[in-house]
């Protein structure tokens, strides 16, 4: 078993150094067919360690293994540490299931693309990544697979490096993701302190016994690596930007996974998080702003992917508020029917971007209905499924979240009442994006541009993977059925057993509930964009607002940006040129000084030199012996 | 042994000063010495038993008995590593050179041997007079390779260098006597520590000045603007690690006493050169203003993990060392190869050289990233080990350093989307080819050897100070 978990980890990497050496000897299309391959072989081999897994008596369903040291220093030793047990597994799964499927998606969609080598090994790259930060072992480790998917994505989100947008946002999703991965390295100092260890063992063992300070202050370090990551606020800049990468891309990285990981941390760290419960509910109360805030914006997005991508920084919101509040089987649960149905939005969307000449603008489309009634479908079902519509997936796992805040006092009722909200908006913008897509009759621009999928292996590449997805966004849900049956919470019982539980009468009214306004979303969509028998309301100042997103960029550069530029300007003029050129002067004013004087002992004589250097250095030395 | 390596180098300077050979023979000969000197390198770690405390492949003989001073030569682990790393970067500023083709070869080749052997002495010197006399060895081919050989501003770049490095080499030099003196010998195995404030800050000065640390700093930018492109790479790379390497083995280990009561302005002066240098990294206009103030801020990183002075510190500063030693020789062979193809290393008149070029794109792409310490990478390991160090020392020097992590991908990124990517800029042209093989062929290694590091820095971590006590051993028996 932890023999396929290495297979599953070091696969794709092999992947990556294979087209990187491998240059042009390998065909393009090859080269995605090895990167698929390798994704397939993680895919297969996580299985095998499933198996192995389910063999086990629940208890001992935790299987480190160490390679070698990978950092040592005096007694203390991180190991290139792995670890397999069901949270880890779980994830394996949907990393290396999902990401198989994209990168398959991605041979047909990059077909013909200038650099598809270039793009194949950063996504292999990107999957070996991601494993790395579900199996690390220790702390480390995480931290390692962390900073590497960030990697991955600046590569893949700055892949057509031409573009001075798709280069900038690149660069801004790095930045703000260094500035995670620092809190972060901040916490495991202060664990390293602590407990002399990063194992999760040790570490978790040692957990109740941190002093308040010591557990608040881990546990925000963690969360800055978590807000980061998954874009939630105040961190949460990045992603709309990033879209600016390749359709797979945004599926694969900014949708599917990568981005879940704030939700993974929090969950593998629960016990270090369960002592500082302020924190956890501090990340419940980001998640409830960012999914609120998200929601809002989508509304008034034009363009097709970042629709899509508020609706991914809303979600993950909606986790961040299940982890927040201790429902972590909930949030985890959510985690992957998201990766279903979001990946299935954003690949759906490829399709559609791809059938009109790489127009991403929601206004210029209209009428795909006719056109593409298969994409149609595949993208219903995953807008049924975001907007929690039952039978579909995110009914399932939506609202056991939602249920489980219930059950948690009134700051959980607060948060409800927020996710409530959020579920109107998401039946609003969801259907919007449909409705303006999809509905009505062809526009002249549709008309002009449209031409259809081919029948050929590129065409199928593409067809397949969104067939596979609309087949999970649609079933995946019936995994667990709370207070039915729940086989994803008793996998991970013995890593994340939840803090709360909701009732059968909490679940049922906020099902109810739940579905009755993400219903009316989708009903009031339709009478503004489907139906449009009602004028869209405008308001100047909210559009604004909206279309600004909240001025957080704005806010940002002003705060950050500009007075770093303004500081190593001032420090640049004002410190670096007076000391160099001071120096120079000085040095120069000074040796001429002294040049005039001396040349008059420039006597040319050896033994005339000698003596002066021997007697200067006596005199230096008397000097420093006298004032010891 | 390890007489062999710093001898063989030499003996190659007078072969190329000596024999009537024709410009190619001289350059591909002192090629060929640097290589044998990586492969006699590759000897000696194979002869270095790790397990084994103390001093390792040690010779010594009398030079001056009355004053106790002998030829005293040996290796640490953490000195094999530092050795290791300069006759690698030394070998591929010689390979460059000889690519590159520089002006009359035999003195430069004869120099750059030279300066080989000199840099190997100063780490395996075990005696402060022979330590001091390969500390000067050093600075006299550097005076010539940036005077001769720099570019147009190289004589001002020349003057601030030496008359920085003298100043603090002759504190040093003044140090070393009183102590000498003062000890009955100059043997730095075979004597204690002492707890003089004014010796310590005579050593202090000499090896902040070289390093540099902030403020001392004001030789470093036109120094490694107006040299050659491998000359900035051996002084970014080699010779500041000299410095480093001084801190650890004299400063630190001989005076824990003043150590500790000049920690606190020692680390508030390298967290400042740690921001000081990033911040101005950020916004130089060119190329190897970039890499230059980015050294000045690693060289801050590097001592305020020697200044933590635990293992987590001491184990990342050296890790750190050879880390930045390879990335900056080949951040800076990579800024001569630009500039050659684009005659010019100002960030506003390149870019988009990644289209075309591939080889360049990921060669650079990979260096960058490395120098930018992402996780995962031996850069990153080095960083950590050290914050994670000075974290116990100062929460606060933690908290800057975790800011610089920040700073560094700023930069960098700068860097590698000014050179890479959009549009070509005004200064780039289709005939700018991507890079040659034999440019790869010099440059890889360097990359191949920091992806090495990056899945095992626990190579050196484990083996630099092996006992755990070395910082004992080092401060001697009396």
């Amino acid at each position: 078993m932890i023999a396929a978990a290495w297979v599953c980890l070091i696969s794709p990497l092999v992947a990556t150094a294979l087209i990187t050496v491998g240059g042009n000897r390998l065909s393009r299309r090859g080269a995605g067919f090895l990167a698929t391959l390798s994704v397939f072989v993680s895919f297969v081999a996580s299985l095998v360690a499933f198996a192995g897994l389910l063999g086990d008596p629940p208890a001992q369903r935790y299987h480190p293994s160490t390679l070698w040291s990978w950092l040592t220093a005096g007694n203390l030793d991180f190991g290139l540490r792995i670890v397999v047990d069901p949270l880890s597994l779980m994830m394996m799964l949907i990393v290396s299931g999902v990401g198989m499927l994209i990168v398959l998606y991605s041979i047909g969609y990059m077909d013909g693309d200038d650099e598809e080598r270039r793009y194949f090994a950063y996504m292999a790259l990107f999957v070996f990544s991601m494993l790395l930060l579900v199996q690390g072992g220790n702390l480390l480790m995480l931290l390692v697979g962390w900073g590497l998917v960030g990697l991955s994505s600046y590569l893949l989100i700055g892949f057509w490096h031409q573009r001075p947008e798709a280069v900038a946002a690149a660069k801004k999703a790095f930045v703000m993701n260094a500035i995670g991965d620092a809190t972060m390295a901040l916490a495991l100092f202060l664990l390293i302190a602590k407990t002399g260890s990063l194992n999760f063992e040790q570490v978790f063992t040692a957990a109740p016994s941190f002093s308040n300070w010591t557990a608040n202050l881990v546990a925000l370090g963690l969360l800055g690596g978590a807000v980061a990551k998954s874009a939630q606020l105040p961190l949460q800049t990045w992603l709309p930007d990033a879209m600016e990468g390749p359709t797979p891309v945004s599926a694969l990285i900014h949708a599917a996974t990568m981005v879940t990981a704030g939700v993974y941390l929090i969950v593998r760290t629960a016990p270090l998080f369960e002592q500082a419960p302020k924190v956890l509910e501090l990340a419940a109360g980001l998640g409830a702003a960012t999914l609120l805030l998200a929601g809002l914006i989508a509304l008034v997005q034009v363009d097709i992917k970042k629709v899509i991508a508020y609706s991914t920084m809303s979600q993950i919101g909606y986790m961040f508020l299940g982890a927040g509040i201790g429902a972590y089987p909930n949030a985890m649960f959510h985690l992957m029917t998201h990766a279903f149905f979001k990946a299935l939005l954003f690949l759906a969307a490829g399709i559609v971007i791809h059938a009109l000449a790489a127009e991403q603008d929601i206004r210029k489309m209209g009428g795909l209905r006719k056109l593409m009634p298969l994409t149609f479908v595949a993208f219903l079902v995953g807008s049924l499924s975001l907007a929690g519509i039952p039978p579909f997936s995110g009914f399932f796992s939506k609202d056991s979240i939602l249920a489980a805040l219930l059950a948690n006092g009134w700051y959980g009722e607060i948060l409800w009442v927020v996710g409530m909200l959020g579920t109107f908006l998401t039946g609003l913008y969801a259907f919007r994006l449909l409705f303006l897509v999809f509905w009505g009759e062809p526009s002249p621009f549709v008309r002009e541009h449209f031409h259809a999928l081919r029948r050929d292996l590129p065409g199928l590449t593409l067809a397949i993977p969104v067939g596979v997805l609309t087949v999970l966004a649609a079933v995946g849900g019936f995994l667990q059925f709370a207070d039915v049956w729940t086989p994803v919470t008793n996998w991970l019982e013995p890593v994340a057993r939840p803090l709360v539980e909701a009732s059968g009468t909490q679940e049922t009214v906020s099902s109810v509930i739940a579905v009755v306004l993400g219903a009316g979303g989708i009903g009031v969509a339709w009478l503004l964009y489907g139906a449009r028998t009602s004028e869209v309301p405008r308001v100047a100042w909210a559009q604004t607002l909206l279309e600004r997103k909240f001025y957080f960029d704005e806010a940002y550069d002003f705060a950050f940006y500009r007075p770093a530029v303004w500081v190593a300007q001032a420090l640049a003029r004002w410190i670096e040129r007076p000391l160099v050129f001071g120096s120079v002067r000085e040095l120069a004013a000074g040796i001429g000084l002294v040049g005039r004087d001396t040349s008059r002992i420039q006597t040319g004589l050896v033994r005339t030199y000698a003596l002066a250097i021997a007697a200067s250095v006596a005199v230096v030395t008397v000097v420093f012996v006298a004032v010891r | 042994m390890t007489t062999a390596l710093i001898f063989l180098p030499v003996a190659g300077a007078l072969v190329v000063w000596l024999l009537p050979l024709r410009p190619f023979a001289v350059a591909s000969t002192a090629f060929l010495i640097a290589l044998a000197e990586v492969a006699l390198w590759i000897d000696t770690l194979a002869r270095f038993d790790f397990s084994k405390p103390g001093l390792q492949l040690e010779q010594q003989q009398s030079w001056f008995s009355d004053l106790h001073v002998s030829y005293h030569v040996g290796l640490y682990g953490f000195s094999l590593w530092l050795v290791g790393m300069s006759v690698v970067v030394l070998a591929a500023a010689t390979g460059y050179a000889f690519w590159a083709g520089r002006e009359r070869p035999r003195a430069y080749y004869g120099l750059m041997l030279l300066l080989t052997g000199a840099i190997v002495g100063v780490f395996v010197a075990q005696d402060l007079l022979l330590f001091y006399v390969f500390w000067e060895a050093m600075l006299v081919p550097l005076y010539f390779l940036v005077g001769v050989w720099g570019g147009a501003g190289r004589l001002r770049a020349t003057l601030l260098f030496v008359i920085y490095t003298m100043a603090g080499s002759l504190l040093m030099l003044a140090s070393i006597i009183v102590l000498g003196l003062s000890q009955g010998t100059f043997d730095l195995v075979h004597s204690g520590t002492n707890g003089s404030d004014w010796i310590f800050l005579g050593f202090a000065a000499a090896f902040a000045v070289k390093a540099p640390i902030w403020p001392l700093h004001a030789w470093l930018p036109e120094t490694y603007r107006e040299s050659s492109a491998e000359v900035s790479a051996v002084l970014s790379g080699v010779v500041s690690k000299a410095a480093a390497y001084g801190f650890l083995r004299i400063a630190i280990a001989k005076f824990p006493g003043p150590t500790s009561d000049f920690r606190t302005p020692i680390l508030v002066l390298a967290a400042c050169g740690l921001v000081y240098g990033s911040l101005l990294a950020f916004r130089a206009p060119d190329l190897r203003g970039v890499i230059a103030y980015s050294s000045l801020a690693q060289m801050g990183l590097i001592t305020l993990g020697l200044f933590a002075v635990n293992p987590l510190g001491l184990n990342g500063a050296v890790l750190q060392m050879v880390n930045h030693g390879l990335i900056s020789a080949s951040l800076f062979l990579l800024a001569g190869a630009v500039e050659r193809r684009a005659a010019t290393g100002d960030l506003d008149a390149l870019g988009g050289m990644a289209r075309g070029r591939p080889a360049l794109a990921t060669v650079l792409m990979a260096t960058g990233v490395i120098a930018l310490a992402v996780p995962g990478s031996s850069a990153f390991a080095g960083e950590f080990a050290i914050l994670a160090g000075v974290f116990t020392t100062g929460w606060g020097y933690a908290v800057v350093g975790a800011a610089a992590m920040v700073f560094a991908a700023m930069y960098m990124l700068r860097l590698i989307s000014a050179v890479l990517h959009r549009s070509p800029g005004r200064a780039v042209t289709d005939a700018a080819l991507d890079l040659r093989p034999a440019e790869l062929g010099i440059i890889v290694p360097l990359v191949l050897c920091l992806l090495v590091l990056s899945a095992w820095p626990a190579a050196i971590t484990e083996r630099s100070f092996p006992t755990g006590r070395t910082l004992v051993e080092l401060a001697g028996s009396r």
